[in-house]
């Protein structure tokens, strides 16, 4: 039998497009193996650091009627335990494990890729673009062209033998720039869009942010047309394979990426609003949704959306 | 209540010591006992509470000091606003013949869960295990129930010893349906141990706890090792059957960034 759901992601094979985005039950080599069983072509890790950090303390996560607001602050705990679990995770599964990294200065990313590319994962996000600790490490790396272009740079200079995706937020002036950017530095992949914002939720008793962070990323289904818009842009600009993210839920919203241009396709918020069950729903309904139009690969669909 | 962030005033407090306090909110929700609910202390922090009881037009949680949060919490008074959300989880299912068995703080979940049990009319026993008599809660509540044995370990309160060390003889007695029990971690597992001595194992239900941001299943933070179980969606009470295949048991939890201490860092409360 045919699998209409096989991707082949910058040379990784992927049984299903779906993709576990970063940050959602990513800090263990079991929580990702359990993901992995449920139907995830590919499961990306919990971003790392050079060090261990707490992340801010709670209200971090916090859902509202449309999705979720995060401010986790990178929590991790460092890349030496991530490693580990990673190392772990191979053992325990064969789906395609994506590690992802951070760092706090640019010369700090390739640095942190080659200590992960320890673990072999099936390929190296390089996160540029977390929304939450602005007020630690300034503006998302992933604003400014020149930095995105550098550090994609850097890794890939580490890095020779492991696929790299550049994980891009919506906070830019230009995310076709940016996506040139990361082309022409040696990038095998994009990863698009991190969560949005920030945004903010006030309390009217308290009179104050909720969040300890008091601003916090927005994911979900409130972001979906942000992330759309975002993987067409990007896709018009280069031809690098995209991992289209935000706001997935459905099939149809799986169809959406890939005709903007998507390769593959990240589900983080679903996990909360749909259930950990979201994988295999999706992959049935995604079946039975090619099924139905004659469609045999994700491959024809890609893209087709720009007329 | 919901998952979303709503305040509520407190109505009253309940000191049962210094550092054990009981605090009422005028919500009505339906919860199952052993559920939990985050509770947010505006200015510092948000952290996980089961319900200590659940009534009319009010619901419980109760607080031991344990650290920084839980010192804090100690100073809110009548008409605070404070957080709340949930209730989040899996919890116990009230059972004819039940034994309860707590530890400490653990004892604030089967408070509920022996309302519950009583409002069904179901039999039960339930054992209550401190460290020393100021450790105890609802004293005088609990003095006047027939179904409850105290044992304290400096025998300040009740007979000297553990909770566990009662079962047998309460088996004895009468023999156990189904065992509830919540407490400190190596507790848990020693009723369980006692459960699986029997042919067949007594069926149990264990509260866990591990550390957790989100009690919305999506972070991670609160996964078991070896099944990838999350302790705030499919727990925090967990059956026999779900315990196999946990790799973590007996080692000190993830603390707030992911990373698992060595058995020299980890600090222990109980
Ligand atoms: C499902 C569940 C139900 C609970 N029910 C009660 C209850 O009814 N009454 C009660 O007094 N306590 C309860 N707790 C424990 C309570 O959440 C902790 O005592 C509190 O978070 C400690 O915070 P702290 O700053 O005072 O202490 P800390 O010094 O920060 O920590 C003391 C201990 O609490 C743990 N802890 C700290 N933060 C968290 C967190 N965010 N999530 C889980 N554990 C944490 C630490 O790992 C450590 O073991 C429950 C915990 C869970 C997971
Ligand atoms: C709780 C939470 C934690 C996240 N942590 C990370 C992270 O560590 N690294 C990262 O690149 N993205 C992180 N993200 C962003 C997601 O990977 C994803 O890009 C974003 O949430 C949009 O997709 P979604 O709507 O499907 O969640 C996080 C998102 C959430 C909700
Ligand atoms: S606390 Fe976030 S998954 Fe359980």
């Amino acid at each position: 039998m045919i699998n209409r759901l096989h991707v082949d992601l910058a040379g990784i094979e992927l049984a299903s497009p779906l993709v576990l985005a970063s940050g959602v039950m990513g800090l263990s080599a079991s929580s990702l193996e359990r993901v992995a069983e449920l139907g995830a072509g590919a499961v990306t890790a919990k971003s790392c650091g050079l060090e261990e950090r707490k992340g801010h303390p709670c209200p971090a996560i916090l859902p509202f009627g449309f999705g979720l607001l995060n401010a986790v602050g990178l929590a991790n705990p460092g890349v030496d335990e991530m490693v580990a679990e990673l190392r772990a995770f191979r053992l325990l599964s064969d789906v395609p494990v994506i590690a992802s990294i951070f760092g706090k200065t640019v010369e700090e990313f390739p640095e942190v890729a080659a200590r992960i590319a320890e673990a072999r994962p099936a390929m190296i996000e390089v996160n540029v673009s977390c929304p939450n600790v602005a007020g630690e490490f300034g503006q998302p790396f992933s604003s400014d062209p020149a930095l995105v272009g550098e550090i994609t740079r850097l890794v890939r200079a580490r890095v020779s033998d492991i696929p790299i995706s550049i994980k891009l937020s919506l906070q830019c002036l230009s995310l076709a720039q940016i996506a040139k950017a990361c082309a022409d530095n040696g990038a095998d992949a994009i990863t698009a869009i991190n969560s949005v914002g920030p945004g903010m939720i006030i309390d009217p008793n308290v009179r104050r942010p909720v969040l300890a962070n008091r601003m916090g990323g927005l994911s979900g289904p409130a972001i979906l047309p942000l992330a759309v818009r975002a993987v067409w842009e990007i896709a018009a600009a280069v031809s690098l394979p995209i991992i289209g993210t935000g706001g997935v839920e459905t099939a149809e919203d799986v169809v959406q990426m890939v005709l903007a241009g998507a390769t593959a396709v990240g589900v983080g918020t679903a996990v909360y609003t749909r259930g950990l069950e979201v994988f295999s729903t999706i992959n049935s309904d995604l079946h039975v949704f090619m099924q139905e139009r004659g469609i045999t690969s994700l491959s024809d669909l890609k893209g087709a959306a720009h007329v | 209540m919901s998952e979303y962030m709503q305040t509520y005033q407190v109505k009253r407090v309940l000191t049962h010591n210094e550092g054990l306090k009981s605090f009422r909110f005028d919500r009505v929700i339906e919860a199952a006992p052993g559920q939990f609910v985050l509770v947010w202390l505006p200015g510092a922090d948000e952290k996980p509470f089961a319900l200590s009881g659940v009534f009319d037009h009010e619901i419980e949680i109760t607080v031991k000091a344990v650290g920084p949060f839980t010192k804090q919490f100690m100073n809110v008074k009548a008409g605070d606003w404070v957080g709340l959300r949930g209730p989040f989880g899996n919890g116990f299912q009230p059972i004819e013949g039940m034994v309860l068995v707590g530890g400490g703080i653990g004892n604030a979940p089967l408070r509920y869960l022996a309302q519950c049990l009583r409002e069904e009319k179901l039999l039960f026993r339930w054992v209550i295990g401190v460290k020393t008599a100021e450790d105890l809660a609802f004293r005088d509540e609990l003095a006047s129930m027939p179904e409850v044995t105290i044992v304290s370990e400096d025998s300040s309160i009740g007979k000297k010893g553990r909770a566990v060390d009662v079962l047998a003889a309460m088996n004895d007695h009468e023999p156990i349906i189904v065992l509830a029990a919540s407490g400190p971690e190596p507790m848990l597992l020693a009723v369980h141990g006692f459960a699986n001595t029997f042919s067949p194992d007594i069926p149990v239900q264990l509260s866990f706890e591990r550390y957790m941001k989100c009690a919305v299943g999506i972070c991670g933070q609160c996964c078991l090792d070896g099944t990838g179980l999350r302790v705030c969606v499919e727990g925090p009470v967990l059956s026999g059957h779900q315990l196999q295949g946990v790799t973590e048991w007996g080692r000190p939890h993830r603390g707030p960034s992911g990373r698992r201490p060595t058995q020299k860092q980890a600090v222990h409360h109980d």
